[in-house]
Formats: structure tokens, sequence, C-alpha cells
């Protein structure tokens, strides 16, 4: 609170792309003359436009796979071997805390966000659907960790991974379906990128609060989602245990 | 006069030389760079694509209409990033370690020294990449060669980069005040997307209004959207001179508030 002003300044810009993509959307459905464009009413629109961003903030990792590069380079990891601490196991932990605060802290101005917009909802969910959709949150978080991970580990044998980090977090706005959903897309585009992972860290958690998927659908997606951040998980330990061979080998 | 404009020219030129070799001992990294604001490209393009598969016109602009407007936007926006995002980026850091002090110590003006110290080559290619997208989107267009329609563009261009730089500045300037400031990157990303729609979208009972405040009272709307509609739509006299008026305006503004804010920097330590 000791900087209230830029507190206040901050929080106002930040309603801005909101305030921006409501009427972008108004305009496209008003131009398109429909009231619903691939399954999406104006209101389910702006609601998942809304609920993307509670998808990210489980799934987005910022500074993860940058940082666990750097210790690789500059050969801080070696506090990981020499400790009885596993890697992966620790910087689990410390981003789940780091999340569960986060969250909490964000809790308040989204809150308000959803309050004023309650009016694009038009049904809340029932306790089936808001159990599969904390579900799907908590996979989101799990695929997005282990994928970072994944990346971040790549710096065993390239020095230099924030490079194609830079360019993964670019596609990944647009293919996760952060800036739109993913349904509006043509086909094949539709298809292929349903079936990749970075669907679940943005667009599957939003479209299964709206109830756009349901019953044997919904299973089958979930299993999904956990399968990948199973494969990312052993992906990880895989590359680490092979990049801590090639680690060893130059000494540290 | 002539004496001190050529001075900075030269001094301009010598900056751009300098940090364009800077840039390019990192090769790779120049490179990634570009990749990122092309695939960034990309995204925008399949993103109203996809949009425009739904729908002929989006408040009022055809396809090709809008994407001149989006071409318009990135090259501008690359504009600003070449020029003075680096640099206004900086300044928050420089105040807060007090290194501030070297650049005001130099025998030249400060405001010039601060805004154009760097060039990032690194989003130049942006504005070529808008250019290609304008160019590609007039000849979907079938338009047909307007000398004074070329001018008024050019004008409004120069015009609305000048704003967008003022309103840069401006956000710069209070990081004398809000020392532990967020990025000023984030800032303008975020202050900036009122730029990036055409201003026929913020209609409707709060729309409407804020269309108003966004236009006559913070003219941030301007900045792309007369450039653009004097190209491919209307072209209207009495938007043009609001938005050389608004430019004078608002750069005689940002300088008396960047010099306010460099009067009430108190330097680091002791």
């Amino acid at each position: 609170m000791t900087y209230r002003s830029d507190f206040l300044i901050g929080t106002t810009l930040r309603f801005l792309p909101m305030v921006t993509t409501i009427l972008l959307w108004r305009a496209v459905y008003s131009g398109a003359g429909k009231a619903s464009l691939a399954g999406f009413n104006y209101n389910e629109m702006i609601a998942y436009l809304l609920l993307v961003h509670i998808s990210r903030m489980f799934s987005s990792m910022p500074g993860l796979a940058g940082g666990i590069a750097r210790e690789i380079r500059e050969g801080t990891l070696k506090r990981y071997l020499t400790q009885p601490v596993d890697m992966i196991g620790y910087l689990t932990s410390y981003r789940v805390a780091h999340k569960v605060a986060y969250i909490t802290m964000s809790f308040i101005p989204y809150a308000i966000l959803f309050f004023i917009c309650r009016d694009y909802f038009d049904k809340f969910p029932d306790l089936m659907t808001l159990g599969a959709y904390a579900i799907s949150l908590v996979l989101a978080f799990m695929v997005g960790f282990y994928f970072e991970v994944t990346v971040g580990l790549v710096g065993f044998w390239f020095l230099e991974v924030t490079s194609l980090l830079y360019i993964v977090m670019t596609l990944n706005f647009f293919i996760s379906g952060h800036m739109l959903p993913l349904d509006l897309l043509p086909q094949p585009w539709q298809a292929i990128l349903k079936a990749m992972p970075f669907q679940y860290m943005a667009y599957f958690p939003a479209v299964v609060f709206l109830g756009k998927v349901e019953g044997t659908n919904l299973v089958y997606h979930l299993l999904g989602e956990l399968a990948w951040a199973l494969f990312f998980l052993g992906l990880a330990r895989y590359l680490y245990r092979r990049g801590l061979r090639r680690y060893g080998a130059y000494g540290g | 006069m002539m004496g001190t404009i050529g001075k900075y020219t030269r001094l301009l030129g010598d900056l751009a030389r300098y940090t364009l070799v800077r840039e390019l001992a990192f090769r790779g990294n120049f490179l990634v760079k570009i990749s990122v604001e092309v695939i960034w490209l990309g995204i925008l393009v399949a993103f109203f694509r996809t949009v425009f598969a739904r729908t002929s016109t989006l408040a009022g602009w055809t396809e090709p209409q809008y994407f001149f407007f989006v071409g318009c936007f990135f090259a501008l926006n690359g504009l600003i990033e070449t020029l003075f995002m680096e640099n206004c980026n900086e300044f928050a850091e420089l105040v807060r370690t007090g290194d501030l002090d070297f650049l005001l110590l130099k025998p030249i003006d400060e405001q010039f020294l601060v805004s154009c110290r760097r060039i990032d080559w690194g989003t130049a290619p942006n504005v070529l990449m808008g250019f290609i997208l304008m160019g590609i989107s007039l000849v979907q267009m079938g338009w047909h060669f307007d000398p004074v329609r070329i001018a008024a563009f050019l004008l409004t261009f120069t015009c609305g980069t000048t704003i967008a730089y003022c309103f840069m500045l401006l956000l710069t300037s209070l990081s004398v005040w809000m020392v532990r400031n967020q990025s000023l990157m984030e800032m303008w990303w975020l202050f900036s997307s009122l730029a990036r729609y055409p201003k026929e979208i913020f209609a409707g009972p709060w729309g409407e209004p804020l269309g108003f405040l966004f236009t006559f009272l913070i003219p941030i709307l301007v900045v792309v959207n007369v450039p653009s509609n004097a190209m491919v739509r209307v072209l209207d006299p009495g938007m043009i001179v609001l938005t050389v008026v608004a430019t004078f305006a608002l750069l005689w503004l940002s300088r008396r508030f960047f010099q306010k804010a460099l009067r009430s920097y108190r330097s680091a330590s002791s």
C-alpha cells in the first residue's frame, strides 16, 4: 500500500484491454448479424475471454524455464546435487506456494472484475461442472509447469533457451486459445490445435466452466489433460537425468 | 537554429550507427527478436482472418480496410518501439539508481538524451512489415492512387507517431514520483491497447463516452485511426486538423511535464 498511486494507475490500465476486447467482440457480433458464432453467443464469448485469464493464472509460469536454464548455465544447479533435494520436486513446491499466494492476492481484483461483468454469465454452473473445472485448473497448472520445466531443461544441450522460450510463449498466446475460442478456427487448424497440449493452458478450463464439454466427453478430455501432464512430467524427468550426465561431464 | 537542428541530427545518426553495431554483435539474439515479431504479426493476421470469416464488416470496416489499419498500427508501434521504447523503459531504472545525474550533466537537451539514446533495431523491421501489410491490403481493395490522400496519410502518420511518443513520455515522467514503477513496457502495452482498434467499436451506452474521452480529451484513439481513415476511408479534414493541433498541444504538455518531473528528481544516495 506504500505505492498507492502506482497501484491505482496499474489497476486502471489493466482494465483497458478488457474494455476494448468487449467492444471489439460486440462489433464482431453486430457485424455478423448472428446471435451465435461457432456455438458461442455474445455473452458466452465475453465470459470465455474473461475465463481464459483464470486459466492462465494457473498455467502460466513466469520465469520458470528461464530460471532453470540460468541455473544450468551458471552452474548453480549443483546445489541440488550436493543437497538431498530433488530439483524438480523443489521447484514444484516453490511454484505451488507462489501460485497459492498469487491467486489469493489477485482474488479481490478478479472478484470485482467478475462482479462487474456478471451479466455476461448466463447461468452459474452446477456443482459437477464446478468440480470438473477445479480439476481442469489443477491439471492446467501441471501441464503448464512441466511443459516449462521441459523447455528449461533443454538448456543442458543449448546454452540459450530464452530465445526459444520467447517464440514458444508468443505462439502459445494464440494456440492455447487465449485470444479466441479454438472453435472459431477453420478446419484443419481447429482439429490440430485441439489435439495439442496447449489448449489445456487456456481454452479447455474455460469451456468446461461454460458447460460446453459434458458427460463422457468431459471425462475423456480430463484424462487427456492428465495424460499430457504426466507426459511432460516424464519427459522432464528423463531430460533431467540425461542432462545431468552431460552436465557432470563438464564438471559443473 | 539550423545549427542546432544539424547538431542533433548528426548526433542521432551517430547514436543510430553505434547501437546498430552493438546489436549486430549479438546476431542470434537479433534474429530471434525479429522472428518473434514476425510470429506476432502472423498471429494478428490469423486472428482477424478468423474474425472476418464470420463477418464481412467490423464496425463499418471491410476486411482489406481493416488490414490496412492493422498494418498501420504495426508500423507505427514498431516505430515507437524502435526509437523510444527501450530508452523510456530505462528511464525508471536511471531514476532509481541515480545514474540520471550523468545524463543531466551532458551539454545536450535532457529530453533528447533520455528519449533517443538507444535505437532498438530489433523492432525496426516491424515498420517495414507494417507497410507491406498496408500495401497488400491496398492492392486487395483496388485502391486508386490519390496524392492528396497520401499526403494526408504521411502527415497524420507522423502526427500519430508524435502523439504516441508524447503519451509515452508522460508515462515515463511519472516514474520520477513512482520509484517502484511497474515496467513501462507493460503500462505502454496496456495503454496502447486503446489505439489498437478502430474508434467505431466504441459504441453503446458506455462505449460512446469512452470513445469521446479518448478522441478529444486524451487523444490516443486518433493515433492510428486518423491516418488509416485518411488513406482508405473518409478523408475528414476536421479530424486531420484536430490531430495536428493535438500533436502540438501534447508536445508542449509532455515537455513541460517532463521538465517538471526532472525538477523534482532528487538523485539517489546521500
